[in-house]
């Protein structure tokens, strides 16, 4: 493009071409954020598992914060990374930049709230940090599904939402959450909910770049 | 009849404007490469839009590179909306 006069028709295709050129596309690596989540998750869940099997110590399971510390950590600085990469953003950026920094007040509420609880003696306060760690997150995982059209989210955030409301039922019900049958839950729910989500965004991407 | 807007008028800012209006902000690499302008007539024309009011830049540091990046102000916003309604006069008149 240059600097120059142009007619009225010209105005039009120049205005309809650039909107159509910043049109919403996935960016290459738009499914690491996702896939970081859920490795992590499923490895620390599995390392816990083998701990708890093997040496019988309820005290392993502090072990889940370093969900939260890696992932918290290393969220911005991947986010920031992308954004430099793609160059630009757009509002539908700053939509799940918001929803999903919500979901992280959120998580670090009802942690902070269930530890709370725990100290004075809360039975299933321990419990609850997962029914909320599995509704919260797939709920705004389906949000962000239907934001941009991506069904794999829909449905790992679906898959996630029924294990969480399965939790909170079985806590309802004093049903102990045995890591027996829950750890394998727990891996099976994130990887629906962010390994394959992550993956499948990761090769769209490739395939629209 | 209005007179559409001269700062508008032209192929460069105008594409630049367009992008802005679709995007929150955009860095000048990105709109380099969207618009397919050079770099030095790329920073003129946004030198001209930032000076009028209508899109607002900042210049900061990612590491040891530069990075600029640009976002529509709000009068820049009501100048494009302003510049497609005359625009339509134009073209429903011939």
């Amino acid at each position: 493009m240059e600097e120059r006069k142009i007619t009225e028709a010209e105005s039009i295709e120049i205005i309809t071409s650039m909107i159509s050129r910043t049109k919403d596309r996935l960016a290459k690596g738009c499914g690491n954020i996702l896939l970081m989540w859920g490795y992590l998750s499923v490895a620390v869940s599995a390392l816990i598992w083998v701990l708890l099997v093997t040496t019988k110590n309820p005290a392993v399971n502090w072990l889940w914060f370093l969900i939260w510390l890696i992932g918290g950590t290393a969220t911005p600085v991947m986010a920031k990374k992308m954004r430099r990469k793609t160059g630009s953003r757009s509002y539908t950026d700053r939509l799940t930049s918001c929803m999903w920094s919500v979901v992280g007040w959120a998580a670090i509420a009802s942690v902070m709230l269930c530890l709370g609880f725990l100290l004075i003696g809360g039975k299933d306060s321990w419990s609850m940090m997962f029914a909320f760690a599995f509704i919260i997150v797939p709920m705004a995982e389906i949000m962000q599904g239907l934001v941009i059209k991506e069904q794999s989210l829909i449905a790992g955030g679906s898959v996630g939402l029924v294990a969480g409301l399965f939790t909170m039922c079985c806590i309802s019900a004093h049903v102990a959450l045995v890591a027996n049958w829950f750890m394998p839950l727990f891996i099976l729910a994130f990887a629906a909910m962010m390994i394959v989500p992550g993956h499948m965004l990761n090769s769209k991407a490739q395939r629209e770049s | 009849m209005r007179e559409l807007n001269p700062l508008l008028h032209s192929q460069l800012r105008l594409g630049v404007m367009s992008i802005l209006m679709s995007v929150e902000e955009a860095d000048f690499v990105y709109l380099r490469e969207k618009t397919e302008s050079t770099a030095g007539n790329l920073s003129v024309q946004l030198d001209k839009l930032s000076t009028a009011g209508y899109i607002a830049v900042e210049k900061g540091f990612v590491g040891k590179k530069t990075r600029t990046t640009a976002r529509i102000t709000e009068k820049g916003r009501d100048a494009f909306i302003e510049y497609v309604e005359a625009l339509k006069q134009y073209i429903s008149m011939q």
